[in-house]
């Protein structure tokens, strides 16, 4: 550790005044633009957002669809996971490439995919019609189902590169232990996978889930204006109707709620001992 | 591969701003068929001013928006826009009035087109008429009231009420089901109790015809312009005709307020208007024209909004009442029918 | 049994993940003239045409100009402070460390919103300058935390014994920290190039008539028409990503570095 303070300022500081200045500081206008009222401050902004049923439903689609997409990625992601890091390590390695691909690609294009995919003649369509469940296709574009698959393709990678790593930490011997000693695999998984994965798990549930929240390619195109989310609709307030109030309310939301998604997962995982 | 791309990136910058001192014209367009406008108006123009054009395209809403908040020093020259939404700029006094002694080619328009808003804010250039395109194989249209029918539900989808043919939908809704007053709130109300049957509100026609090319929708209200993508298509479409008739709309040029290069916009748009290239526009099938004296073929009328009888039978909404009423529309359309 | 079980696990995941991008790759080599699966017939005329659409090379080259040079000011920035919040003992620097994360947490479309509204509009920044920020400033968190992870792994006193020797702090920098976080540094720069080459929201907001990043462009394309051009263009993209990735990794072992 070095001491001299200053010569640690002057190379850290740059960074900071950058995003200060040029970041922070237009963030922070944009958010207090919803409490300025002609009459001074109030939260009349919030009030008035949130009394109109359309904006309810859009917030707790937002949610629902940022909780299940995350929920299901974990579910996935550990499955996964466990998989991969039970691989002989050259298929490993490869594995694990094939799971950061879809990180490289543009969001443009993986969601862009989805319309022919879930389309009344794409594939699923002809899946399900196929295999008789259903005599008709099933309308699938436009739908939650349809918003809630594209962003779950988007984010499982996060998840599954979180929880690689976390039991990549794990002790090789634990799981065997734990078997011989009785564990079934539920017990295995509760008792010592969970508590040993509980950080990959925070990092890799808040990256999906705020990811989720925020995405905007995704819902424009496979949700378009029946299955509106906040990011869709902050987009369409400004450019359809100029209203910053309604802009920097959501902003504030998407913010918070990405913050809260964090401290709640921190504070199970380190209340579940 | 690095270095080589940083040059060329820089020469671009420099290219940039070599540019920027020539006489530039910046307008604003729509963004559907821009290769041919390049062919049939840009290009030719360039040559005749000895100008740069640059051109930004979108949606006019979007397009509005970006006007409006640049109004102190606009970035944009001329646009090309919706007749509602040229009256919502000049209401909000972002738009000057033409002076019509620079437009040579103004009184070869049809009238409704020469003065659509009043004030001489803005002159049309092209008509459209909006009807139904619809998949002859498997249902029949003959009315307007037939989109929120049984035949096509699950499989119709109506423009979203922000964009410009909403309206014109609503407008059509009413009178197929005799309603004359004007107050649209129970067509609103109707095409909520039908949402489910809708598959999607769509706000472009790129969207639609791709939408319609993969069989999720069979019907669907469109304007005459995005005809040419239906028409290409290997499956079986077809224009409707209904019994209410068709409804219409006017796109028009604006000048932005206070933008300091009226010369030249005054320029481009009396170019634009000139029998010369609304002829070549009209037989690119990319617009319809507004100057009388454009003739075309028989085969090339029959993808247009061609003719003053045709013209003179569409259904036109007045323009302020869409301004006047659209607030509430959006507001009552997010409560009954997206909510 | 347990194996195979295992592969229909990843099996399946990976048909999710990698699935759509196939079709992808294939629905842009159709013959037919819209987006369609499978595709109407081969041919490679819509990967021809996307090199004849020229608002996509000059969108293209701005999200490379982004992402190479608005990840090296990133790399700028960030380096000195990685270094300065791992080596020095500094009063405030869990604040600043929270700074300099903030990009990260803040959803973009605000970010360009907030820029447009107060950078560009009152104070006569250019879309481009406010892009570049943005773009910077996006990339600053992976840039700090990518390094400071080598940095943790590089033991000070290797610095120091090199001031012992007479270097000077500046001088034990460049040629005793520098060429051990390497590895590091290259994988921060693909991290950031990656990300900020395939950004979307913050760009939303920020673009002027001939300036737009090329996802947006891709966007606007979609406004004139849905045919295969884009899903060419996007396969190609994925291909140069994936190119510049497997570089990396064959030359560094990128991958530990993520």
């Amino acid at each position: 550790m070095f001491l001299n303070t200053r010569e640690g300022l002057a190379l850290a500081l740059p960074a900071a005044i950058f995003a200060l200045l040029l970041f922070l500081v237009p963030v922070g206008i944009l958010l207090s633009e919803a409490f300025q009222t002609d009459t001074g401050w109030s939260l009349r902004g919030y009030v008035d957002f949130f009394s109109k049923p359309l904006n309810q439903t859009v917030f707790f689609r937002t949610l629902k669809l940022g909780v299940l997409v995350a929920g299901t990625a974990a579910v996935i992601g550990y499955a996964a996971a466990f998989c991969i890091v039970n691989l002989n390590p050259s298929a490993r390695g490869r594995v694990f490439g094939l799971v950061v691909l879809p990180l490289m690609i543009s969001p443009v294009a993986r969601t862009y995919a989805w319309i022919v995919i879930l389309g009344r003649t794409g594939i699923v369509n002809d899946t399900i019609t196929g295999l008789g469940l259903s005599e008709t296709p099933i309308r699938l574009l436009f739908t939650e189902t349809a918003v809630f698959l594209g962003l779950l393709q988007l984010f499982m990678p996060l998840m599954i590169i979180s929880l690689v790593s976390a039991m990549e930490n794990i002790p090789r011997d634990v799981i065997p232990a734990a078997r011989v000693l009785g564990a079934n695999w539920l017990q295995v998984f509760f008792k010592v996978i969970l508590p040993l994965t509980k950080e990959g798990l925070v990092v890799g549930g808040t990256l999906v889930f705020t990811g989720a929240l925020t995405a905007y390619i995704t819902p424009a195109i496979l949700g378009g204006s029946k299955v509106l989310m906040l990011e869709t609709l902050l987009y369409q307030r400004v450019n359809v109707a100029n209203d910053f109030v309604s802009a920097s309310v959501i902003a504030m939301i998407l913010i918070v709620m990405s913050f809260s998604a964090n401290l709640l997962l921190k504070h199970i995982a380190t209340a579940r001992k | 591969m690095k270095s080589t791309l940083s040059i060329a990136v820089i020469a671009c910058a420099v290219a940039g701003t070599a540019m920027a001192e020539d006489k530039t014209l910046t307008i604003s367009v729509y963004s559907f068929a821009q290769d041919a406008y390049k062919e049939a108006l840009y290009d030719p123009f360039e040559e005749l001013c000895g100008c740069d054009l640059v051109i930004e395209t979108g949606n006019s809403v979007e397009r509005m928006a970006k006007i409006e908040a640049n109004a102190d020093d606009p970035v944009i020259d001329m646009a090309v826009i919706s007749s509602h939404d040229a009256l919502s700029l000049s209401r909000k006094d972002l738009i000057a009035p033409l002076d019509l002694s620079q437009l040579s080619n103004h009184a070869k328009l049809y009238p409704a087109a020469q003065d659509p808003i009043g004030g001489n804010m803005a002159v049309g250039y092209t008509f459209y008429a909006s009807s139904i395109v619809y998949r002859t194989d498997l249902v029949e249209i003959g009315s307007w009231a037939d989109l929120l029918g049984e035949k096509v539900a699950g499989r119709v989808s109506l423009p979203n009420i922000t964009g410009t043919q909403g309206p014109l939908t609503l407008m059509m809704l009413a009178k197929a089901s005799g309603n004359d007053t004007g107050d649209y709130s129970s067509v609103i109300s109707d095409i909520g109790k039908h949402a489910d049957d809708i598959v999607t509100f769509y706000s472009r026609s790129s969207e639609l015809a791709q939408l319609m090319n993969q069989e999720e929708v069979i019907a669907a209200p469109v304007g005459r312009f995005a005809w040419s993508r239906f028409k290409s298509s290997p499956l079986p479409f077809a224009w409707a005709e209904p019994a209410e008739g068709q409804a219409g709309g006017m796109n028009v040029m604006i000048m932005t307020k206070g933008n300091g290069n009226e010369e030249l916009a005054y320029q481009f748009m009396n170019y634009w208007l000139s029998t010369e290239v609304q002829t070549r526009v009209a037989e690119a099938l990319i617009d319809s024209p507004a100057n009388t004296e454009v003739v075309v073929s028989q085969e090339v009328a029959d993808n247009l909004t061609y003719g003053a009888e045709l013209i003179n039978s569409l259904n036109i909404l007045d323009p302020a009442e869409i301004i006047d009423n659209r607030e509430a529309w959006v507001e009552q359309w997010n409560t009954e029918v997206i909510k | 049994m347990k194996n195979l079980s295992t592969w229909i696990i990843l099996g399946l995941t990976l048909t999710f993940l990698i699935g759509p991008f196939i079709i992808i790759i294939l629905a842009g080599a159709s013959a037919g003239e819209s987006l369609a699966f499978p595709p109407d017939g081969l041919s490679l005329k819509w990967y021809l045409k996307v090199f004849t659409i020229e608002s996509f090379r000059d969108s293209f080259m701005l999200s490379m100009f982004l992402a190479i040079f608005g990840t090296l000011a990133a790399l700028l920035l960030g380096i000195p402070a990685a270094y300065a919040l791992n080596r020095y003992n500094l009063p405030g620097d869990e604040t600043i460390r929270t700074i300099v994360a903030a990009p990260i947490i803040v959803p973009g479309i605000i970010v360009g919103l907030a820029l447009l509204r107060y950078l560009v509009v009152p104070l006569d920044f250019t879309v481009t300058m406010a892009l570049f920020m943005a773009h910077t400033a996006l990339v600053l968190p992976y840039a700090v935390r990518v390094v400071s992870s080598s940095l943790n792994n590089l033991r000070a006193d290797m610095e120091e014994a090199a001031v012992l020797l007479g270097c000077t702090r500046f001088q034990a920098f460049v040629k005793v920290v520098l060429p051990n976080i390497r590895g590091g540094v290259l994988a921060a720069f693909i991290l950031g190039f990656v990300t900020s080459f395939n950004q979307v929201p913050v760009s939303l907001f920020l673009s002027g008539p001939g300036v737009k990043t090329l996802p947006i462009d891709m966007l606007a394309y979609m406004e004139i028409t849905y045919d295969p051009s884009v899903a060419a263009l996007s396969a190609l993209l994925a291909f140069m990503s994936l190119a510049i990735v497997f570089v990396a990794e064959r030359l560094l072992g990128f991958s530990r570095y993520v």
